[in-house]
């Protein structure tokens, strides 16, 4: 119990006091999943409205895929993109691996299962007529898009904050691509793991700490915008 | 498609941008990946080491931590440029293979092993190293790494001088790092084979006390190799051989040598210098 | 604004859906597409908008294929689309995408939804609005467009008994003042009589027949035609009759035959006497005043010859008939 105690006071500490790492390995974070999340949204979402609308043949064999996706383990996305950029792997020559870039193509693969499904989901929900409604009405294909994008906005908020929320707290597969690096791969969670392993309690429940703390500003914030829009 | 087509330019130039921000890899100076063990990474001293060798060429190394075993496979087949290891039997075949070249003796330690204070299998009074063992088998719960480490190989090996066979005792693997296995041997006042360096790193937080100790099979012995760049692409074999060379370097092995002595109160390493199995 | 189909085929998959070799919608009519459902109404209203694409053949809008030029045409769907938002933000989402100016959108806004009686429902949100309201706001979002070539599909979907008898009343004048040329789908004979100036009918993806109503109504090519027309069919020696609605009457007279009465129903304006006279089921009104027969009897009844028309062979398969029709 003191320990438990101790660590939150230290950790607090560290917070309060602007600890510079602290800071930089949250900062990192940050800029690791949000990256990834933008482009699992930049890649799902037009992929998501496809599923959602469209029918065709393969359509419920890659949706069914996609649920897979989402319940994929971080770690094996991990192992897939590791094997694939290490460098003896195929894409070895690019020097990718124990990169942030790495780190952000793994967390890609694990957000866009879920930006896809939480997008096919929210287009699907629309008036069946809607685009047919703005095409006739003179909208082109960018601006119907957008219309329908803000038409299922509540549903690709809920894509970005499963996103975001699943690469932010995952482990595995920043582990074994960034490789952990100090000052440069290392983020809040592989932090964590290195801080348990090393004993350093305070520091450890301080990242868990920032890391909880951010997950909720980022979805509170969403969440406000969410259930304000008018609908 | 001209959507389609603005998508992907989209989605380039955020690509670009995103190089741009996380810093490409510049060419000149070069990176290293260094594979090692859990066990050396942490103990903290490469956190001294690294940033040293970093400032003064340039090259950064990227330390990867994980398993001998796995330490040494990944620089077997060509995706680290320098291995350190601790684990002679497991390394030799990737000499032999031509795959690890020039082999240094960097550094030594030594294993003991820890226990519970009160040591409950009394193996602290035990005469010799299989003795204690024997003893820990009759009366005690071993908590091993389980993770084809340096460490555990070296337990496994230890086991056999003993003549026991590790299966039949209540022995639990825990798969993870030194100072997980650590952390779980205290809880569970179990007893375990440690590095001294890491043992002594988390000795504050753990309730251990070392059991046995100073016996020659309990040595640790550390090198340094190059990924032979004959045989795998990519290797960065320039500034892999300077970080070798800069890790035998009077200064460096000086610094091994003092590494948190005014914490412990003894040294962690054994430069390779002053080691009982001479510089190589 | 003028539109032509000219050797149109279109299909969903391997299912054909419209073969029309060719049809023309005269400028500043209101053509009706009569059929049944699944006969292929809604597919030629999408062809017209440019919302689907022939597989052969071109559909002309003014004189360019469709898609015409987007402040061309209005379509209201059946069922009433909006985005969410009031139902001004969704009537002003149309004008605006027109590219109209704040204040022309105003008026148009504004006009449009007095007259299609959803001015008081402007400030609600679109998507809680009850059937009937739906349906007129979905009328005033395409009329407030006032586009060359206006589509409605089945404009009188959705409205209860009174709203719809309202509608139908008001309709007319608001197409007069609202829509150019005008195309309208309706499977009900009555709508389609009482709103459009043209007819053009479809069975099975077909034109049966297209024209000012007077003549389709006057002349449908086959008996099936006829049935859906309300045609009483009735057979003759030669093969088949039709008689016009109505066109039935007690006692002999140009065109005559005797009805084997099996039930009589007092409509109280009038007496409903059906039965069968060569194994078709036939029914014809009695003026109330008039000697009522009782089931079981024979009755004699007789239509004017104006109101016949004869079918000298059984019905000829669709197929073989190359359908070749023009509006007006």
């Amino acid at each position: 119990m003191e320990a438990i105690w101790d660590g939150l006071v230290e950790a607090f500490r560290l917070i309060f006091r602007g600890d510079g790492e602290l800071f930089s390995i949250a900062g990192r974070s940050l800029l690791v999943s949000g990256s990834a999340t933008a482009l699992a949204m930049l890649v799902g979402v037009p992929l998501g409205y496809l599923l959602g609308r469209a029918r065709f043949p393969a359509r419920t064999l890659i949706l069914a895929a996609v649920g897979t996706g989402m319940g994929m383990p971080p770690v094996v996305a991990g192992l897939v993109i590791w094997l694939l950029l290490v460098r003896s792997g195929p894409f070895g020559g690019f020097e990718l691996i124990y990169t942030k870039q790495a780190m952000i193509i793994a967390q890609f693969l694990i957000a866009t299962p879920l930006v896809i499904a939480f997008t096919a989901a929210s287009i699907q929900a629309l008036p069946a007529r809607l685009p047919d409604l703005l095409t006739v009405l003179g909208a082109g294909r960018l601006r119907t898009l957008w219309l329908l994008a803000r038409e299922a906005r509540l549903g690709l908020l809920a894509a970005v904050m499963a996103g975001f929320g699943a690469v932010v707290s995952e482990v595995g597969a920043s582990m074994a691509v960034g490789g952990n690096l100090v000052g440069d791969t290392r983020v809040l969670t592989t932090a964590i793991v290195t801080e348990t392993s090393r004993a350093d309690t305070e520091r450890a429940i301080a990242y868990g700490l920032v890391l909880l703390a951010m997950a909720f500003a980022i979805v509170a914030v969403l969440t406000v915008v969410q259930q304000r829009s008018p609908r | 498609m001209p959507l389609a087509r603005r998508l992907l330019v989209l989605f380039a130039v955020c690509a670009l941008a995103l190089t741009a921000a996380c810093g490409g890899s510049d060419d000149e100076p070069g990176t290293i990946i260094l594979a090692t063990t859990t066990s050396t990474y942490d103990s903290g001293l490469l956190d001294e080491l690294v940033p040293r060798f970093e400032e003064r060429t340039g090259v950064t190394v990227k330390v990867i931590a994980v398993g001998t075993g796995a330490a040494l496979r990944m620089a077997g087949e060509g995706n680290a440029d320098v291995v350190l290891v601790h684990a002679p039997e497991a390394e030799a075949p990737y000499v032999a293979s031509g795959d690890l070249v020039g082999g240094r003796l960097v550094m030594t330690n030594d294993f003991v092993v820890v226990g519970p204070p009160d040591d409950p299998a009394a193996a602290a009074s035990a005469p010799d190293l299989p003795a204690a063992l024997t003893a820990i088998a009759a009366g005690g719960r071993f908590v091993s790494r389980g993770d084809d480490s340096g460490t555990h190989k070296r337990e496994l090996a230890l086991w056999a001088t003993a003549g026991i066979d590790p299966a039949g005792l209540s022995r639990e693997e825990t798969g993870q790092g030194m100072g997980a296995t650590l952390t779980i041997a205290s809880e569970r006042r179990a007893y375990t084979l440690t590095d001294r360096a890491t043992y002594l790193a988390l000795r504050d937080v753990l309730d251990l006390a070392v059991v046995v100790e100073g016996d020659a099979r309990l040595l640790n012995v550390y090198h340094a190799y190059l990924v032979n760049p004959d045989r795998h692409d990519g290797v960065a074999a320039k500034q892999a051989e300077a970080f070798v060379a800069f890790l035998l370097e009077p200064a460096t092995q000086g610094l091994i040598g003092r590494f948190r002595v005014e914490e412990f109160g003894r040294s962690l390493f054994t430069p390779a210098v002053e080691s009982p199995v001479g510089g190589g | 604004m003028e539109a032509r189909f000219e050797g149109v085929r279109f299909a969903y998959g391997d299912h054909p859906v419209l073969d029309v070799p060719e049809l023309r919608f005269a400028e500043g009519r209101v053509t009706a597409l009569l059929g049944p459902n699944g006969s292929g109404k809604s597919p030629l209203l999408r062809l017209l908008a440019g919302l689907e694409r022939p597989a052969a053949g071109r559909v002309l809008v003014g004189g360019n294929p469709a898609p015409a030029a987007r402040d061309s045409v209005a379509y209201a769907f059946q069922e009433a689309v909006f985005l969410s938002g009031t139902l001004r933000a969704n009537l002003d989402l149309a004008l605006r995408l027109r590219g109209l100016s704040p204040s022309a959108r105003r008026s148009r806004l504004d006009e449009a939804a007095t007259a299609c009686g959803v001015a008081h429902l402007l400030d609600r949100p679109a998507n809680r609005l009850s059937g009937g309201e739906a349906q007129r706001a979905n009328l005033a979002r395409a009329l407030s467009l006032r586009a060359p070539l206006t589509l409605l599909d089945e404009p009188l979907a959705g409205f209860d008994e009174r709203g719809r008898g309202q509608m139908l009343a008001e309709l007319p004048a608001l197409l007069r003042r609202f829509a150019g040329t005008t195309v309208l789908v309706t499977h009900d004979r009555d709508e389609a009589l009482r709103l459009a100036e043209d007819l053009v009918l479809l069975r099975e993806g077909r034109l049966r027949a297209a024209g000012p109503r007077r003549e389709v109504f006057a002349a449908p090519p086959d008996p099936e035609t006829a049935a859906f027309l309300g045609y009483t069919l009735v057979p003759t020696d030669a093969g088949l009759a039709g008689v016009a609605p109505g066109g039935l009457r007690p006692g002999p007279g140009d065109f005559t035959l005797s009805l084997h009465v099996e039930q009589v129903v007092d409509l109280v304006a009038c007496v409903e006497v059906a039965g069968r006279s060569g194994g078709r089921r036939i029914a014809v009104e009695f003026p109330s005043d008039h000697p009522l027969p009782a089931p079981g009897e024979q009755v004699t009844v007789s239509a004017p010859t104006g109101m016949v028309v004869t079918f000298t062979k059984p019905a000829p398969e669709p197929v073989d008939r190359p359908s070749r029709a023009s509006v007006a």
